[in-house]
């Protein structure tokens, strides 16, 4: 182990590092740490995720202290901060993009890990992890939302919190509780407001825990197959770190474009009108990243003695539900599709389905799009309870490379042990 | 940060190489913290007094028509009180007596606690008429109004303003006293008079310039 | 990987094709050229002013802009004294004063517009039960959400709504105190014709017919709705510009601290 004590010219940083050893922990988390050494682009994702939190985080405090979470001043609260606070409107509009590029990298992250099997065997929990922070997001980025109190806010927080009362028996207690009172209203967003303070933090701590759970295993890689030796690795700096950063600049331009010249693009026209109890806009549309799953919501017909209403609620928990069975869903004992000639083609299915049920998500669920929505919702659990099973008995696999050094240099894994040193020490 | 100890196979590359290796890496880190220190900067402005806060801070007019002698009304200008005293002949008078300088510490307001045309024995405009921030130059709390000369402030009290805090005394144009842990007289603000029924609390009058953030203590 | 890519994207592409085009009743609002589209945009300052005198002399009679404040005005090329003097001309209601009571004074650059109707209940007696949507937002409010539109959605369409006026088509039944719009959604608007042309005189000698007036209060409401795009498009430029330099830099460099692994 190559501490930085006995390298380090500073003994102030030996003194700190033999107290307290932070040092020992980056240089060993960050520097030593061996990733494999041909993670494509899709593997930036992960940490573009982290820095979208760290934004969301940093512009969301800025923003909670201007705010004002009581309902007959909420939204006047929101225009004054786009229209007197300074730069107040770049800090609303980094804020409101960025929960649309946050849940965007998201579910690249969620789908690479798909395509590429990283739920399987050793790293179950660092994806179950992945599905809570999921989950928490969700909560987050509904209940803020909520904050600015427009009409979609309002209606919205309406349909959503309405969902509950589908539960038998205890519905209605406890969408009341939710409510605090008779309806959503002021009592309603000072606990939205509260809470959406609280669960970034509480994803911050989910995170640590994805990374901790990484860093027992290490990445996946694009072949799946695991390390076999120290030619197989690089250490994660500078290699990785400057390969995040220059992937980190690529979506700040995408993300300053639509902060800058569209940002009103991803949003609702409607939650420009102050929110009005008496009056339900034409349509109800959740942000884009919902749609997906408002679809499964909206699709589910009475199934059997199940009402239609209380079907809708399991299914949508269920759709993210079934993610977390799904490392024991998988049969297959390869992970990446690149080697599963049938998986491959139900991935790529699997994507154009939910593109579909987002689709449906966003209309009306009239006609066409009612039959879509309940076929794509009936596809989306075919794939992962029926398709993924019996495809992982059936599919025969690729043959498999030896080595990740021999699948990806030309000279294969010899020549590389000067190349890169390796700082596998375990 | 990216040149560290470890060892690095540089024997195939050129000195030329290795030095274009340290200029691509030093631009990256110094692009990428300049980009993060910008980035800091909307966020710590955002804190600063937003628009409708400043033009709240627009001079107010107050109307002085029905202020008697001997009295004083307080605005709230800039979140600040401003109090406004009609002081009354004999009021001016005690303002003059040399034995009440003599208990001051700036009786001739030489620290620039007002705008320079209030800068005379009665600290203000027109005689008559005192303007000024009631803020006490210790710690910002405000002193009472204590008009009435001697009471329960001992006999030699000549009228003025007693703050309840810590005790800090200032007579009827804001001159704070000796030996009381006040260090400055009660700031003026800049005013002028619209009419002789309205003074206008923060604006200038024609021709001088003051800003209230010039003052040593507010 | 390719083939199941395309096929995918084919799926979605149908899927998207196969939706049956939701029936139009209005026709399509016509896209105007605005001053501040484009990534380079700005507010045209006369029309935004020529706008606002539209909107006082005639929208304010039934719309508030609440979320505006006379000094906003300096936004659209206003000096101080004009503002001054524009706040001075609304009595704005102040108080309580030293009797108890609410007063009326001339309005200050630091005021908010003063609203036609003190609530929503003498809105509604005055104007045959109908509510007059509040103008400050109405822009974005209404903008269709195509991607590069911005806020020109929102103008095209109060441009087109403000010369929709049409008699309404024969067998049309409308209700009791509508008129006939023909971009208005469900076509009856409680509205009635607001501008006819030759409403106001402007002051630049622009002849005001009703697509000029029409033209400038979108100019004028667009800004109301974004006063701050010009700020926001300048500093995009700004960064974009650093973000691009950021990009180029971090890509050598990622190209050269790779060269020795691949």
């Amino acid at each position: 182990m190559t501490g930085p004590g006995n390298q380090s010219q500073s003994k102030l940083v030996r003194w700190i590092d033999h107290r307290l050893p932070i040092f020992t922990f980056m240089q060993h988390e960050l520097h030593d740490y061996p990733t494999p050494r041909n993670l494509s682009y899709w593997w930036n994702f992960g940490s573009l995720a982290g820095i979208m939190l760290v934004i969301m985080i940093v512009t969301g405090i800025f923003l909670a202290m201007q705010y004002t979470p009581y309902s007959p001043l909420a939204f006047d609260s929101v225009e004054r901060i786009m229209r007197d606070v300074n730069y107040g409107w770049l800090m609303r509009y980094i804020h409101m993009n960025g929960a649309s590029f946050f849940f965007m990298v998201v579910y690249i992250h969620i789908f690479r890990g798909l395509y590429y099997g990283s739920y399987k065997e050793p790293r179950e929990l660092l994806w179950m992890l992945g599905v809570v922070i999921l989950l928490l997001m969700m909560a987050t980025a509904f209940m803020g939302y909520v904050l600015p109190w427009g009409q979609m806010s309002f209606w919205g927080a309406t349909v959503i919190t309405n969902l509950f009362s589908a539960i038998p028996v205890v519905g209605h207690a406890i969408v009341a509780w939710l409510w605090g009172g008779f309806a959503v209203a002021n009592p309603t967003l000072n606990r939205f407001y509260s809470l959406h303070y609280l669960l970034p933090f509480v994803i911050v701590g989910v995170v640590v825990l994805h990374l901790v759970a990484l860093h027992q295993h290490g990445s996946n890689n694009p072949l799946g197959i695991d390390r076999k030796g120290p030619q197989d690795s690089i250490p994660f700096h500078p290699y990785y770190t400057i390969k995040d950063m220059f992937g980190l600049s690529v979506l700040l331009i995408v993300y300053a474009l639509f902060v800058f010249y569209m940002p009103n693009a991803l949003g609702d026209t409607q939650n420009y009108v102050q929110a009005n109890p008496l009056q339900t806009p034409p349509e109800i549309v959740p942000e884009w990243y919902f749609l997906p799953f408002y679809a499964i919501l909206r699709s589910v017909p009475d199934i059997l003695f199940i009402p239609a209403k209380l079907a809708g609620v399991l299914c949508l928990f269920g759709a993210i539900g079934v993610l977390f069975v799904l490392p024991w869903l998988d049969t297959s004992r390869v992970r990446s599709a690149r080697f599963r000639p049938v998986y491959k083609w139900v991935f790529w299915l699997l994507v154009a389905d939910v593109v579909a049920l987002g689709i449906c998500g966003a209309h009306r669920p009239e006609g066409w799009y009612i039959t879509t929505g309940r076929i794509a919702t009936l596809y989306y659990f075919i794939h992962f309870i029926v398709l993924l099973p019996v495809i992982g008995w059936l599919e025969r696999p690729l043959p498999l490379p030896t080595s990740i050094s021999a699948a990806v240099t030309r000279k294969g894994g010899a020549a590389l042990a000067g190349a890169a040193p390796s700082m596998e020490k375990h | 940060m990216a040149e560290t100890a470890q060892p690095r196979p540089m024997d195939a590359h050129t000195q030329d190489s290795a030095t274009r290796r340290d200029f691509l890496q030093i631009a990256a880190t110094a692009l990428t913290g300049i980009g993060a220190a910008i980035a800091v900067w909307p966020l710590i402005d955002s804190m600063n007094a937003a628009q409708d806060t400043l033009a709240a801070g627009a001079p107010l007019d107050v109307d002085i028509s029905h202020l008697q002698p001997g009295q004083q009304i307080v605005v709230l200008w800039r979140s600040k009180p401003i109090f406004i005293v009609n002081r009354s002949a004999a009021e001016l008078q005690t303002l003059q007596e040399p034995q009440v300088a003599g208990l001051l510490r700036d009786p001739q307001s030489e620290v620039e606690q007002q705008p320079p045309y209030a800068q005379n024995w009665h600290r203000s405009i027109k005689p008559g008429l005192l303007v000024l921030v009631g803020i006490c130059t210790h710690l910002g709390c405000i002193p009472e109004f204590k008009p009435a000369p001697g009471g329960d402030l001992g006999a030699a009290w000549p009228g003025g303003y007693f703050c309840p805090c810590h005790g800090s005394r200032y007579d009827l144009a804001g001159r704070v006293f000796s030996g009381v842990p006040a260090p400055y007289n009660l700031p003026v603000p800049p005013y002028t008079f619209i009419s002789d029924a309205v003074v206008r609390i923060g604006e200038n009058p024609p021709g001088s310039s003051f800003d209230l953030d010039s003052v040593v203590q507010l | 990987m390719r083939a199941p890519v395309l096929a995918a994207a084919g799926l979605a592409l149908a899927a998207l094709a196969a939706a049956p085009a939701l029936a139009q009743e209005q026709p399509s609002i016509p896209t105007q050229s605005w001053s501040f589209d484009g990534p380079f945009g700005t507010f045209d300052r006369a029309a935004a002013q020529r706008g606002f005198q539209v909107y006082e002399e005639v929208c304010s009679r039934c719309h508030s802009m609440n979320l505006l404040h006379y000094r906003d005005l300096e936004g659209i090329g206003y000096d101080g004294a004009q503002i001054a003097a524009i706040a001075a001309n609304h009595q704005v209601t102040d108080g309580p004063n030293d009797q108890g009571q609410m007063y009326q004074r001339p309005g200050r650059p630091s005021d908010a517009f003063v609203a036609p109707f003190p609530n929503e209940q003498a809105a509604r007696v005055a104007l045959n039960g109908a509510l007059p949507p509040d103008l400050s937002l109405i822009i974005k409010a209404r903008a269709d959400s195509s991607l590069t539109k911005d806020i020109g959605g929102g103008a095209d369409y109060v441009d087109a709504l403000l010369q929709g006026f049409k008699e309404p088509p024969a067998g049309m039944t409308m209700a009791a105190n509508m008129n006939y719009n023909e971009y208005f959604p469900g076509n009856q608007i409680a509205m009635p014709q607001p501008l006819h042309g030759d409403d106001v005189q402007y002051g630049d000698g622009t002849k005001a017919t009703l697509p000029q007036e029409a033209h400038d209060v979108a100019t004028f409401l667009a800004w109301a709705s974004e006063p701050m795009m010009e700020e926001r498009k300048r500093t995009g430029a700004k960064v974009l510009i650093f973000l691009l330099a950021m990009a180029g830099v971090l890509y050598a460099a990622k190209r050269q601290i790779w060269a020795d692994v691949h």
